[in-house]
């Protein structure tokens, strides 16, 4: 073998051996996409004017208090929308005190005075600050409650200012992990001061039809059995930020339950309220709906139960929420995309069938209609899709069934390249050349058209791989990597089994 | 081997006439389809709706599965048949402009949940109501749980065991198949399911519902991806050919090609999804290539026969580069053809796409192409010489 051909045969054993161990094990290289694993991609929106909201309220009471504590008077004080409250009536000869409380208390706040009134504004930065908090804080608990709940190898990325994308593989029961995800999970616990009563006029029958000042209504979760509106105190002893710890147990009864202990602040306060409202009840709130109301027996210090008639799987959801934390924001799903696990398969089956079939019958053809030299394209082929999937395992690339697709319509371009050089050999051997420098010509006269082949295409997958999504994405990346592949294995390869094989002063060439 | 015995020699350039009349017949009854007709469907990928497709244990037909959507007001939902045993169906639930955008993508959901409640029929939801378990749509950690009381140790393993077997089949349609090969569970496993499970008439196999806000993305990130492309091309083709003709031409295909695509799509049901957008620009791409392949001998042979007129070298050099047209567009139409008819369900209307657009480009690179070139020469340079 000539010295030039002993290189040619070093570079491709190198790049095929280096393909083939990025391939090896198929398994755990070549990375399925949610479409043919079965999983749950999500979309969802942080509402990050909760933040703001949140924010402005707080403030509000904030300023209520300072003022008071400071002998400041006003006549109302009023949230006018998220990031803008106000108050109104502070006398005239206050303003210049009511100044330097809030330069002392705030910076993140603008503060006009007119006339009587003086408005609270959000400044842009601060409100642009609590929106991002929001949603690094929502995407932390997401993946705290992912990570509790135990799915393999999620994905939770921020996608944008306000979005996150959660992918989840391998989920049997997709409502359930959205409405994980979903609960804000604000776990709360106040004392009862009435119910529970079947409707809302009934219940405040005692008060005179009006909701006290210092109390709200709450009404039970329907899932929990027993319907009812109770009137509880606007105050929570403590709430699901003074859990400790949390885990599922049972109660008295055997039925699933969910045991916590507090913290010492937190215990305190319960040891507190429980030891002066012995034989009143207390209402356990998650989300704004009452789960139970058990009566106080004695007084509690650090440690409880929260029954409510769950079952297992709902109970431990309690733990794993509990757990991860309370959602700073509301969130709304966006876009839900959901594939069975058989599905996925199907696919992955019906996709390999294809494959299978197409590159069969690209074989047939060739052999059929270039013989010997059929068998050169044929080989160049098999190692262009060694070389697609090694590449795929290097970038780490998800093989997606559009992805499939890509490799599929690959095979039938691939071998483009190597009809564009064996029509020119042919007619360069019709004119009478001989038959290695027709194999030369043939190559080089062809280079232009198939470099200008691979590039058209090239060109529109790598749009389509900037903007496309998830599974488009996937076609984009097979196809440019076969196309790619296809530069090496068509131009390079071949000519290499074509010096390699044909005799130098061959007569005749199977083509 | 080869197609021809000796170069082939059809006077292509005759039938420009026949070949623009077919064009435009296509492009024009396709573009009143589209602007008039029921036109080109946008799909849930661009926010349109949900689609969910169903497995039954037993089949039924599409006029039953509509009867059971009407109940709940459903009945004019898009139902296809899928699969060959009339037991895969895939339904489209269609948009409700009514509800605000904040709402909407909750309606579909909405939507959604109501279809799968109402296509599990009265029979399950009672026997849900009364705690039995559909073992048809447990998961994994359920089953073992439920599973640890009459088989502790093995809880696990059973579970993956029936679940996987699932999972191959898509559905389980009778208690008998547990206990037949493979599976082979042993009597008091089985009669303990049946007491405390019941096989679900379906099960869900996929489903989609993509919101207004991410469909209105999604198809601003369409629209971005073809325009890209399309200036990329053009780039590229005003970069490769210096004579003006040649790239007008190479727009002229390009543009076609997109065209008479999307009139013959047009008048299918299928619907348009994010794969057909990569599947257009796939097939333009592929068009323009062959185009410019046959452009490159058309130079070349005029570099070689300065007399010759140019109709006779376009002929030429179609006829000379025919073989290789029919062979690479042949291949690539196989391999297609296999992705049609062996790629399933999910990936058809990519595979439909492509095929339509592998005969359309060999007719476009052959019939279209170069009598643009002709024109452009015949009439506007005439101008041009004459002022």
């Amino acid at each position: 073998m000539k010295k030039n051909l002993q290189w040619k045969l070093a570079i491709i054993v190198v790049v095929i051996g280096l393909c083939l161990f990025l391939i090896y094990p198929p398994k755990d290289k070549i990375k399925l996409g949610l479409d043919l694993k079965g999983g749950t991609h999500l979309v969802l929106q942080v509402l990050t004017e909760d933040a703001v909201n949140v924010e402005t309220d707080q403030q509000l009471s904030r300023f209520e208090e300072v003022f008071k504590k400071n002998n400041i008077t006003y006549l109302e004080a009023n949230k006018e929308k998220p990031g803008r409250f106000y108050f109104r009536g502070i006398p005239v000869d206050q303003e210049g005190k009511a100044r330097d409380l809030i330069d002392q208390y705030t910076r993140d706040w603008d503060y006009s005075f007119s006339g009587d009134r003086l408005t609270f504004n959000l400044k842009m930065v601060a409100a642009q600050y609590l929106r991002d908090l929001a949603v690094t804080q929502t995407l932390e608990t997401i993946r705290n409650r992912i990570d509790q709940f135990g799915v393999a190898e999620p994905v939770i990325q921020r996608q944008g200012s306000d979005r996150i994308v959660v992918e989840l593989p391998g989920i049997e029961d997709p409502d359930r992990v959205k409405n994980l995800i979903k609960v804000t999970a604000v776990l709360e616990f106040k004392l009862v001061k009435a119910g529970p009563a079947p409707d809302e006029e009934t219940l405040l029958r005692d008060f005179g039809g009006k909701v006290p000042e210092d109390a709200e209504v709450v009404r039970s979760d329907p899932k929990r059995g027993t319907q009812g509106y109770y009137l509880v105190s606007k105050v929570a002893t403590v709430t699901g930020k003074d859990l400790r710890t949390v885990r599922r147990g049972v109660d008295e009864w055997n039925n699933p339950a969910v045991h916590f202990t507090l913290n010492p602040d937190g215990a305190k306060r319960f040891e507190q309220v429980t030891g002066a409202n012995i034989g009143k009840q207390l209402a356990i709130i998650l989300d704004g709906r009452l789960q139970s109301a058990p009566v106080i027996e004695a007084r509690i210090s650090d440690s409880g139960i929260i029954q409510g008639r769950f079952t297992p799987e709902e109970a431990d959801d309690l733990v794993v929420i509990l757990k991860a934390g309370a959602l700073p924001a509301g969130i709304k799903y966006l876009e839900e995309r959901t594939v069975g696990p058989s599905l996925g398969s199907d696919s992955v089956r019906q996709g390999l069938m294809a494959g299978l079939v197409a590159i069969f019958a690209v074989m047939v053809f060739m052999i059929f209609y270039y013989r010997l030299s059929g068998l050169n394209a044929i080989t160049a082929l098999i190692l262009n899709e060694i070389i697609i999937f090694g590449a795929m395992g290097y970038f780490k690339a998800t093989l997606t069934l559009p992805g499939i697709a890509g490799i599929i319509l690959g095979i039938g371009m691939a071998v483009d390249a190597n009809v564009l050089i064996f029509e020119r050999i042919k007619e360069e051997i019709a004119v009478g050349k001989n038959i290695t420098s027709s194999i030369a010509t043939g190559f080089s006269r062809a280079f232009s058209a198939i470099f200008d082949s691979n590039l058209t295409t090239i060109i529109s997958a790598v749009f389509l791989f900037q903007f496309g999504t998830g599974p488009i994405k996937g076609y984009a990346v097979t196809l440019i990597c076969s196309l790619v592949a296809n530069l090496f294995t068509a131009v390079f390869v071949s000519r290499f089994i074509f010096d390699a094989f044909v005799p130098t002063n061959a007569k005749r060439l199977s083509i | 081997m080869q197609i021809f015995k000796k170069t082939p020699n059809i006077p292509f350039l005759k039938y420009k006439w026949i070949a623009l009349a077919v064009t435009l017949i296509i492009v024009v009854a396709g573009l009143i389809n589209i602007l008039a007709g029921k036109g080109l469907k946008l799909g849930v990928d661009f926010g349109e709706g949900t689609l969910i497709r169903v497995m039954f244990k037993e089949p039924v037909s599409v006029s039953e599965v509509r009867k059971l959507l009407s109940e709940v007001g459903l009945g004019d939902s898009i139902i296809q048949e899928a699969g060959k045993e009339s037991r895969e169906f895939q339904i489209r639930t269609m948009e409700k402009r009514t509800t605000t955008q904040d709402q909407e993508i909750e309606s579909h959901q909405i939507l959604a949940d109501r279809v799968i409640q109402s296509l599990q029929g009265e029979e399950d939801r009672q026997k849900l109501a009364q705690g039995l378990l559909d073992l048809n749509s447990i998961d994994r950690a359920s089953l073992t749980n439920l599973l640890r009381s009459v088989a502790p140790d093995e809880a696990e393993n059973l579970a993956n065991k029936i679940v996987d077997y699932r999972t191959e089949k898509g559905i389980i349609a009778s208690w008998d198949e547990l206990k037949r090969a493979p599976l082979n569970l042993p009597q008091e496993i089985t009669s303990y399911l049946e007491s405390r499970t019941f096989l679900g008439k379906m099960t869900v196999l996929s489903r989609e519902t993509v919101g207004p806000q991410v469909g209105k993305d999604l198809r601003k990130k369409a629209t971005q991806a073809i325009i890209w492309s399309l200036i990329g091309m053009l780039v590229y083709i005003a970069f490769r050919f210096k004579g003006v003709e040649y790239g007008a031409a190479a727009i002229f295909t390009l543009a076609q090609d997109v065209l008479i695509t999307m009139s013959i799509y047009s008048f299918t049901p299928r619907e348009i999804n994010l794969p057909i957008i990569a599947g257009l620009l796939t097939i333009v791409g592929f068009s323009i290539n062959d185009t410019i392949v046959i452009f490159d001998r058309i130079r070349e042979l005029q570099r070689t026969m300065r007399r010759e007129k140019l109709e006779n070298i376009m002929n030429l050099s179609l006829n000379l580069n025919l073989s290789r047209t029919l062979i690479t567009s042949g291949t690539v139409f196989l391999t297609v053809l296999s992705l049609y008819i062996f790629g399933g369900q999910v990936i058809n209307d990519f595979a439909f796409l492509m095929l339509i657009g592998t005969i359309e480009g060999v007719y476009s690179t052959i019939f279209l192409s170069c009598p643009v070139v002709l024109f452009w020469n015949q009439y506007l340079k005439k101008k041009k010489l004459h002022k």
